[in-house]
């Protein structure tokens, strides 16, 4: 094993995350202090940490003599959970490292060439994956809890944690790097190739991962789920022993109790030994799979036969459908738009959650109509917004095709401004009947919500392509960028204030149900607050608002194909 | 509907500035109907942004630029609908299949479904893309990826061809297709104009030849008129343009390199 080579990889490593943060590629100079800053950071407020927690100790315990013990058996406990912890979270950012660096654009080729064994590759890699956030944070529980441990006697403890705390985060990027190399070869060639099957695969994968996490993510943050986590990893790791991922934390609590010096020796060994046959599995899966280039899957096969053209009847010319086909496959394969779905899912996820968090799993009449009113808008018009800020983006640097093919703004605009549309109002289907079947609206909230939704796609949808038009950035390295950042928040702002201006007209009718609850409404009231007047008044909002903007991106349209200097 | 031009393309007096760089100065340059016409000159000597020019998709600071008749800038989806355009490298969408990009295409340029069906098949075939299709344009080699990009611009039979090094990374067979196939067009009253540094390819194929060096059109004319013009009577066409444009002390260069 060259150490020099593993340190230079992890060099060339670490400096790849420029692609990831966007960084200029030419005339990049590197302060050395500056790209440490995040551990210089991180050991700082380590440090600062251990102190006030000292300071607070010291003075907790003179106050009071009994509390020292419970304090010190609490430590204890965190010192056992901290290996596990550090495991669970390493994985989970080492993994993150990789989906980030899997969207950008190029990725770090092994250098196949160079006189480097799979051995300092695998390694370098591993360390690697550990540099950012994993360290940082390593250094921050380490340098706070030496200083601690000074204070209360525990220093052996503390300093076994910290060699515990590093190997698990080792074992957490080595179990990454496989899994980096298995996914390279198995799931890799779904990913590079997108073909039909691989449409399917990726966009159930994603949504599943978005449901677990999201679904993970409530289940922690709401009430006792965050409070009995690392109580529960401390003393359930001697009941799931039999997982090697938690034989680095059942070592340290061996070594840590009386008694149990040998068991703590064979965990260290069992642990040492699994670590060991990780790296192992990680040469051998990057020297049988390392350089693999994933095949491509073909889509079609047999005699080429030209689409008759079902949009073709719906009134779009051939130029028109042509674009709207081209860019259903571009939102069907392309990783960076799918995830544009994903936000539908999340927004119908988290009332949901808060829901079934708040509730125990029933909804009251008063919540329904708001949970209802929040699963019909949110997502359709939250979708509209969203593609209507990348529609013209997303062609990337193959946008010279639109420049310089026979398109007009007029083509250009139809096609676009009606697949934002058509897909907005696939996203209200879906998310309506899963709003109808789980909070049960009445048949009036239904046909108000589903309505007032079509608008909002509609005013939003010509808003957001008037913006998206004027804003469109196809920079495509490292990543797809698809719209500048000024023009997304311009955006953003407007259809703030166009939800809200469509939304209003409902102010008196929500307010009265708001407050039905406490003043009883009188009977004018009620048929001044018709949603049904709610809805016309927001309907004409909505045409003005789309004719409009309309008109506006197709400005917009027009000087952005006079003015293509590519 | 047929339609004769004497001249496929007309710039007077263009000028194209960016910023403080003057990337077309005051160029006049006429191409005739079924010529096949060669663009030279060193990188950053002002070809791209002319050609650029004849698409519409840059516009002159002053002067007027005319393709087969039209105004540019008063009809250019107009003249790109009569234009094949292939960029020096272009980037084509990668998530379609070979053939779902050229069924794009020619819905584009509005070609008829059973012409296009055949097009596409023949062209496929000459250029020995059948069989990878299906294939999405991401698993595709440059060389593949050239071949669609030829491809769409042959496939509505444009009356101007305007290709920006359209023989990179072709194999030899294809490469020879490609040119013998310009030069059929050219018969069929096709005018072409090619940007190119392999001089060789320039020489064998074109017409006439432009070389721009600074934004100026340095010279202008057939072979011989160029040989005339440099003082270089039995010359190749790349000594006549390492001369003209000023780079001609290469032995130097390279005794140096040597040291």
């Amino acid at each position: 094993m060259n150490w020099k080579n593993v340190l230079s990889l992890m060099q060339v490593d670490r400096k790849s995350g420029r692609l990831i943060r966007g960084r200029k590629l030419t005339k990049y100079r590197e302060n050395k202090f500056f790209a440490y800053w995040a551990y210089w950071v991180a050991l700082a407020i380590g440090l600062a940490v251990g102190v006030l927690v000292s300071l607070a100790y010291t003075s907790i315990s003179a106050g009071d003599p009994n509390l020292q013990k419970p304090f010190q058996q609490g430590t204890l406990s965190l010192f056992l959970s901290l290996p596990t912890l550090v495991l669970i979270y390493s994985l989970v950012f080492t993994m993150m490292q990789q989906i980030q660096r899997s969207g950008v654009k190029f990725s770090v080729q092994v250098p196949y060439w160079l006189p480097i064994t799979w051995q300092e590759h695998a390694l370098a890699s591993i360390l690697a994956n550990l540099l950012g956030f994993p360290l940082a944070s390593i250094i921050f529980i380490g340098s706070a809890i030496l200083i601690f441990s000074i204070v209360i006697g525990q220093i052996l403890a503390a300093v076994l944690t910290v060699l515990a705390v590093c190997t698990a985060a080792f074992m957490a990027s080595a179990t990454t790097e496989v899994f980096r190399i298995v996914q390279m070869r198995f799931i890799g060639a779904v990913y590079k190739s997108t073909g039909r099957a691989a449409v399917w695969v990726r966009f159930v994968g994603s949504l599943l991962f978005f449901i677990v996490f999201y679904a993970g993510y409530f289940y922690v943050t709401s009430g006792a789920g965050a409070v009995t986590f690392i109580e529960t990893i401390a003393s359930a790791q001697s009941t799931v022993w039999f997982i090697p991922f938690v034989w680095l934390g059942m070592t340290l609590y061996s070594f840590t109790t009386p008694g149990l010096l040998l068991q703590g020796l064979a965990f260290l060994g069992l642990s040492l030994l699994f670590i060991a046959g990780l790296f192992f599995l990680a040469v051998l899966l990057n020297r049988r799979f390392g350089l693999y280039e994933p095949p491509a899957i073909t889509v079609s096969r047999g005699i080429y036969t030209p689409k008759t053209g079902f949009l073709g009847k719906l009134g779009f010319s051939t130029v028109e459908a042509a674009l709207f086909r081209k860019d259903f496959k571009a939102f069907t394969r392309r990783r960076e738009l799918m995830t544009i779905f994903i936000v539908s899912i999340v927004l119908v996820l988290v009332p949901l959650m808060q829901s079934l968090s708040q509730t125990n799993g029933t909804v009251p009449p008063q919540l329904s109509v708001y949970l209802t009113a929040v699963t019909f808008l949110l997502p359709a018009s939250v979708i509209a917004m969203s593609l209507g800020n990348f529609m013209i983006g997303e062609e990337g640097q193959a946008v010279w095709r639109i420049y310089s093919s026979p398109i007009s703004a007029k083509n250009l605009m139809k096609s676009k401004y009606y697949f934002i549309i058509f897909f907005s109002l696939i996203v209200l289907a879906i998310t309506g009947i899963f709003g109808f079947l789980m909070y049960h609206p009445s048949l009036r909230a239904t046909i108000v919500a589903s309505f007032e939704t079509v608008f909002l796609v509609f005013a939003l949808g010509a808003i957001s392509l008037s913006n998206g038009i004027k804003g469109a950035d196809f920079t495509e390295i490292p990543r797809p960028r698809m719209i500048r950042t000024s023009w997304s928040f311009i955006n953003l702002a407007a259809c703030l204030l166009a939800g809200i201006a469509m939304l209003a007209p409902f102010l008196p009718y929500v307010l009265s149900s708001a407050l039905s609850a406490f003043i009883p409404v009188s009977i004018g009231w009620s048929a001044l607050l018709d949603p049904f007047q709610a809805l016309a008044v927001s309907a004409i909002i909505a045409i003005v608002l789309t004719v409009i903007f309309y008109r506006v991106a197709l400005k917009n349209a027009k000087e952005l194909i006079a003015k293509a200097e590519v | 509907m047929t339609m004769s031009y004497a001249s496929a393309v007309e710039l007077k007096g263009v000028v194209k500035r960016y910023n403080e760089i003057l990337a077309v100065d005051h160029v006049d340059l006429t191409i005739k109907a079924g010529e096949i016409f060669g663009l030279l000159g060193p990188n950053g000597s002002g070809k791209s942004t002319t050609l650029k020019m004849l698409l519409g998709l840059v516009h002159p600071d002053s002067g007027s630029v005319s393709v087969l008749g039209t105004d540019v800038q008063k009809d250019s989806v107009g003249v790109k609908q009569l234009v094949g355009y292939v960029p020096e490298s272009p980037r084509l969408y990668e998530f379609l299949t070979g053939i779902e990009y050229l069924d794009f295409i020619g819905d584009i340029y509005g070609v008829q479904t059973a012409e296009k069906k055949n097009r596409i098949n023949e062209y496929l075939k000459a250029l020995q893309l059948e069989g990878r299709e299906g294939d999405m344009i991401n698993s595709y080699s440059e060389g593949m990826k050239q071949k669609i990009a030829l491809i769409s611009a042959f496939l509505h039979r444009p009356k101007l061809l305007i290709l920006d090094e359209p023989l990179s990374a072709l194999d030899p067979r294809s490469a020879r297709i490609v040119k013998d196939f310009l030069q059929e067009l050219k018969t069929q009253g096709v005018t072409t104009i090619i940007s190119t540094h392999v001089l060789e390819i320039a020489q064998a194929l074109c017409d006439r030849v432009g070389i721009m060096y600074q934004g100026k059109l340095l010279a202008l004319g057939n072979m011989d008129e160029l040989r005339q013009m440099s003082k270089l009577p039995d010359s190749g066409l790349e000594d006549i343009f390492l001369k003209l444009t000023g780079t001609g002390d290469i032995r130097a260069v390279v005794e140096e390199l040597l040291k």
